[in-house]
């Protein structure tokens, strides 16, 4: 008997992008289409090749931030920071900001992190911080 | 292609209507249509029925609202569907009913926009209109659409210099125009002192999304509003002789990146620009022929940005319009006469056709004492779905 063991296994949260594999452009989040060559991602890999899945974190620079007190249910904050950041490769994300005081234009670093508890499952996304 | 007019037009009060059944609410800005258009009895003339409405399903778990609608208010066997398209379905229901005539299938369409939305808490409302944000990269941060705004504000304030009390005259222009709108949400004026430079001011006017505050974002509103179409060509125009017919003459719309942040630049919105030129170029009209509008002003820094974006002001000008008041009630481009979704609310599915209500309002010089516009002959509505990922531009003429 096959016992599932993948609630016991640690959360290990990582954000990725994905390349195109016949033009290499990078896209997040994972495109249906590939805006460059209009190749075809199939998220099963039965029919076309998979796309190579790229993980996207490190160095970026906020573009735009908000402090934002409207959140949604299921968040129970007064207040949690926004974030729209672009790293060195180009793309850019949306995320979790950490720094009480930012600046916009100011350098930062992107980590994966826990960005929201759904009942059953943990959502992994972009966290936004001070370098160092 | 045909033409259509606007026969009928009818609203409800934006408000607090959590007591009432949401088609209730929707039959009576109907009902309301019928008796403005002179055919509560001949209703049967209806061919179409056509139903804006977002979060029917989810919040107030109800379906098939269009059939509902129907037989509530007795009008059956008219065609009904429902038009979902996030806050621009009621625009775009109303472009959807006039291609069914321009294309034969029907003479005469009744429109009906509605939502109830107070039914449900504030935290569980803001959440229902976060899911039309994308899944994986926005939703599940706990990012919803005042995010949007406060970062959109803050673009917009940091690259054009403009400042929080110009950015607040929006809001007590607003104001202005909504107190004198018995449909209006918010029936009270406001001041710069009131909401930006008194003691007072940082806990009336809190802050949501920094650097938006309270006073800079429309309030959560049920309420429904109808426009009814009818072919010119139709042997069925003979029913409507009570009103001037109001011409529905230009219509476009158009979409951009469901990611803000795949747009290169975030402050430019795309999809109002195109559907504004679609909507000109049906009309055959320019920008500098519009008497007056209605701009979607969910967040008010969007009455500036949009009025740049259909080509009233150079980018990152509509700053000196606001200041100057040319905006304003008696200035030379008044600007959300109804108080916009600021002061007179935002039932979303009802909000592009309560615009579209506003336009005929104006046009047929039926407008309260004190928001009535001198002489219009065009007036120009954006209904702004998403955070400006799919737009509804429309125009309406005297004939
Ligand atoms: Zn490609």
């Amino acid at each position: 008997m096959d016992i599932d063991f993948s609630q016991y296994e640690p959360f290990k949260p990582v954000v990725y992008a994905v390349k195109c594999p016949k033009c290499g452009t990078l896209d997040y989040p994972a495109p249906m289409i590939c805006k460059n060559c209009g190749e075809r991602r199939d998220p099963s890999g039965a029919i076309f090749s998979a796309w190579e899945k790229v993980p996207l974190d490190g160095k970026c620079k906020l573009l735009g931030w908000t402090k934002l007190y409207a959140l949604p249910e299921g968040i129970e904050k007064k207040y949690l920071l926004f974030g729209v950041v672009e790293f060195e490769n180009g793309l850019r994300a949306i995320g979790r900001l950490l720094v009480e005081e930012p600046k916009t234009g100011m350098e930062l670093v992107s980590t994966a992190g826990l960005v929201r508890e759904i009942p059953g499952e943990d959502v992994a996304g972009f966290i936004f911080d001070i370098a160092g | 292609m045909r033409k259509a007019a606007i026969v009928g037009i009818g609203h409800t009060v934006f408000g607090n209507l959590s007591d009432y059944d949401l088609v209730d609410v929707m039959s009576f800005a109907s009902t309301n249509a019928l008796d403005d258009a002179g055919i509560r009895e001949n209703r049967k003339i209806i061919d179409q029925v056509l139903v804006a409405n977002m979060g029917g399903g989810i919040i107030n778990h109800q379906t098939g609202i269009a059939s509902s609608l129907v037989s509530r208010i007795d009008l059956e066997p008219a065609m009904a569907e429902l038009v979902e398209n996030g806050p621009a379905s009621g625009a775009s229901a109303v472009k959807l009913g006039y291609s069914l005539i321009a294309s034969g299938m029907a003479d005469v369409v009744m429109v009906t926009g509605g939502e109830l939305m107070r039914a449900v808490t504030g935290w569980v409302a803001t959440d229902f209109v976060a899911t039309l944000l994308h899944p994986e990269a926005e939703y599940n941060y706990g990012i919803t659409l005042p995010g949007f705004g406060g970062i959109f504000t803050r673009m917009y304030m940091e690259r054009y210099g403009l400042t929080e009390e110009e950015l607040s005259l929006v809001a007590v222009k607003d104001h202005e125009n909504g107190s004198k709108n018995p449909w209006a949400h918010v029936e009270t004026i406001c001041t710069i002192e009131g909401i930006c430079n008194s003691p007072d001011a940082k806990v009336v006017n809190n802050m949501v999304a920094d650097p938006l505050r309270m006073y800079h974002m429309c309030p959560v509103s049920d309420g429904a509003a109808t426009v009814i179409l009818c072919a010119l060509d139709s042997p069925k125009m003979k029913y409507f002789k009570e009103k001037e017919p109001i011409l529905l003459n230009g219509i476009g719309s158009a979409t951009d990146t469901h990611c803000l942040h795949h747009r290169k630049d975030p402050l430019e919105l795309t999809a109002v620009r195109l559907s504004a030129e679609r909507a000109y170029k049906m009309a055959g009209l320019k920008p500098e022929d519009i008497s007056f509008a209605e701009l979607h002003d969910a967040f008010i820094i969007l009455e500036l940005a949009i009025s740049e974006e259909v080509g009233f002001f150079k980018r990152g000008k509509a700053r000196e319009a606001i200041v100057k008041g040319i905006t304003r009630i008696n200035g030379s481009l008044p600007i959300n006469t109804s108080g916009g979704l600021k002061a007179k609310g935002h039932p979303l599915g009802a909000t592009g056709v309560s615009q579209i209500y506003e336009l005929v309002k104006q046009l047929r010089g039926e407008a309260e004492k004190g928001r009535q516009v001198k002489n219009p002959k065009h007036g120009l509505s954006v209904n702004f779905g998403g955070f400006g990922n799919n737009v509804v531009t429309t125009i309406c003429s005297k004939e």
